[in-house]
């Protein structure tokens, strides 16, 4: 009988171990799915790419070979006879392809510095005519609804509610709340935002609002019907609705959709800012 | 310093005060922790750009483990807290974490907490509920239009990742809403299965 228990206590022990160990291979494998749902989702086309690249170097390589074969066989490999000469060939060009190349990255180096330098010269003759304050974003939102952000300057600093908020590459949003030491920008891609952009070619007037699901693009429907919209064409602020002051750089307009009833055409408007990089602001307080 | 030979006995109340208190200060670090990993961490350890919602695992887990006559409040509380802190609109946030407290304590009464899987169904539910509607009065109150296929995405998203992160949180769970249980309810004799 005594025997019976012991076994029955270490059969328990053993199973309680068991679920024990269990759980912490379930928690390792959900930790490990975790992750690699998020690299997954989050890795870019680019990078995929260059994985790919010694797959497809294999392939290609037996492919020569296969090809060289072929014409060995079929006999036309008159192509071959001067092989000695093509290589030296080969050697010369690629010395200088590589010297072109060096020449190419540095000229890409001194087009990037002018660029940059050219960026600071523009962001401050483009917002002379305001008086802006500059602030640090602190704090993204915490649902995946709304697109607010948090920024270091409040009451003290000068910024009340309805203020301009943008960055060096064009509208961020406006201010809805104020603290003293802080502020609450609602950006122009939440979906309860609206703002009206004017379309540097054509002048014509399009409300544009943010889309649930991304961080970069504004939908814009409801366009007029006699209105001209074209891809690539800049959308500015038009300084209706009382906001947003007039002439500030929004976004292009990526993509036209066209329906079969006009009126209920939409496009989609790429975002100067990049929402996901955002660090730094100005607030236009006057 | 000496150490005084008459240590005074406590009380059975005042351990069980002390205990509340312990347990109060503990969910109080627990919402901040949260907080800072929502808004920091979930920045770029997102799924496709769509964070969890770890606030709505805490107060269903308050529900389930003190009882809803503590839970709603609190969760009240948070996303009053919430709102005022990030949030675009005050209220809304409020009355659902309130409800997934009063949620919580009902699904205390009609199922087992001791099965993974009924906890995690718990957890995807609430999600879901939350989610929707929000979701809804946002779009109602602010005139937008819907957006299904948008809103279906970050709903299945947030939901999957809500459950995986319970998977991996639930031994802690499990210990820490035990000692809750002991704290603020009279003791059971009858433990429930199903």
């Amino acid at each position: 009988m005594n025997d019976l228990i012991k076994y029955k206590k270490k059969g328990m022990a053993s199973k309680m171990r068991k679920d024990k160990k269990n759980t912490i291979v379930g928690i390792i494998i959900t930790i490990l799915i975790l992750i690699f749902l998020v690299a997954v989702s989050n890795i870019k086309v680019d990078k995929i790419s260059q994985i790919g690249n010694p797959f497809t170097k294999f392939v290609n390589n037996i492919q020569n070979g296969m090809v060289y074969l072929k014409n060995r066989v079929a006999g036309n490999d008159q192509f071959f006879i001067n092989v000695d000469e093509m290589k030296q060939e080969n050697e010369n060009l690629k010395k200088e392809n590589s010297q072109l190349e060096q020449s190419l990255r540095e000229l890409e180096i001194l087009k990037a510095e002018n660029a940059t330098l050219r960026e600071y010269v523009n962001l401050t003759d483009k917002y002379t005519e305001y008086s802006t304050y500059p602030a640090y974003v602190i704090q993204t939102d915490i649902s995946n609804y709304s697109k607010t952000i948090i920024i270091n300057a409040g009451k003290k600093d000068g910024i009340d509610v309805n203020m301009t908020v943008i960055s060096d590459k064009g509208l961020v949003g406006h201010v809805i709340s104020v603290t003293d030491d802080t502020a609450k920008v609602q950006t122009i891609i939440d979906t309860s935002s609206t703002v009206t952009g004017t379309i540097s070619t054509t002048r014509d007037s399009i409300v544009a609002r943010g889309v649930i699901d991304s961080n970069k693009e504004l939908k814009a429907s409801f366009i007029p019907t006699e209105a001209n919209i074209l891809e690539g064409d800049m959308l500015e602020t038009s300084g209706i609705g009382g906001i947003y002051p007039k002439g500030i750089h929004i976004g292009t307009i990526k993509k036209v959709v066209n329906t079969k009833n006009i009126t209920n055409r939409y496009a989609l408007i790429e975002t100067a800012v990049d929402f996901g990089k955002l660090e730094t602001v100005l607030v236009i307080t006057n | 310093m000496s150490v005084s030979p008459k240590v005074p006995k406590l009380s059975k109340k005042k351990v069980s005060n002390l205990k509340k208190t312990i347990s109060i200060l503990g969910i109080i670090i627990t919402f901040f922790i949260l907080y800072f990993l929502q808004i920091d961490l979930f920045n770029w350890f997102n799924i496709a750009g769509i964070k969890p919602n770890l606030f709505i695992v805490l107060v269903l887990c308050l529900g389930l483990f003190i009882g809803r006559k503590y839970a709603a409040p609190i969760g009240f509380i948070i996303g009053i807290y919430l709102d005022v802190l990030a949030g675009s609109q005050i209220g809304i946030s409020a009355l659902m974490y309130a409800a997934i407290g009063f949620l919580g304590g009902y699904f205390d009464k009609n199922f087992s907490k001791d099965s993974k899987i009924t906890i995690l169904l718990m957890v995807a539910g609430s999600t879901l509920l939350y989610e929707t509607v929000v979701y809804i009065y946002t779009i109602a109150r602010n005139a937008i239009p819907l957006e299904f296929w948008g809103f279906i995405k970050i709903v299945l998203i947030e939901t999957l990742f809500n459950v995986l992160l319970t998977i991996i949180l639930y031994p802690l769970i499990r210990k820490t809403g035990y000692f809750f249980e002991e704290t603020f309810k009279q003791k059971k004799f009858l433990t429930r299965y199903f």
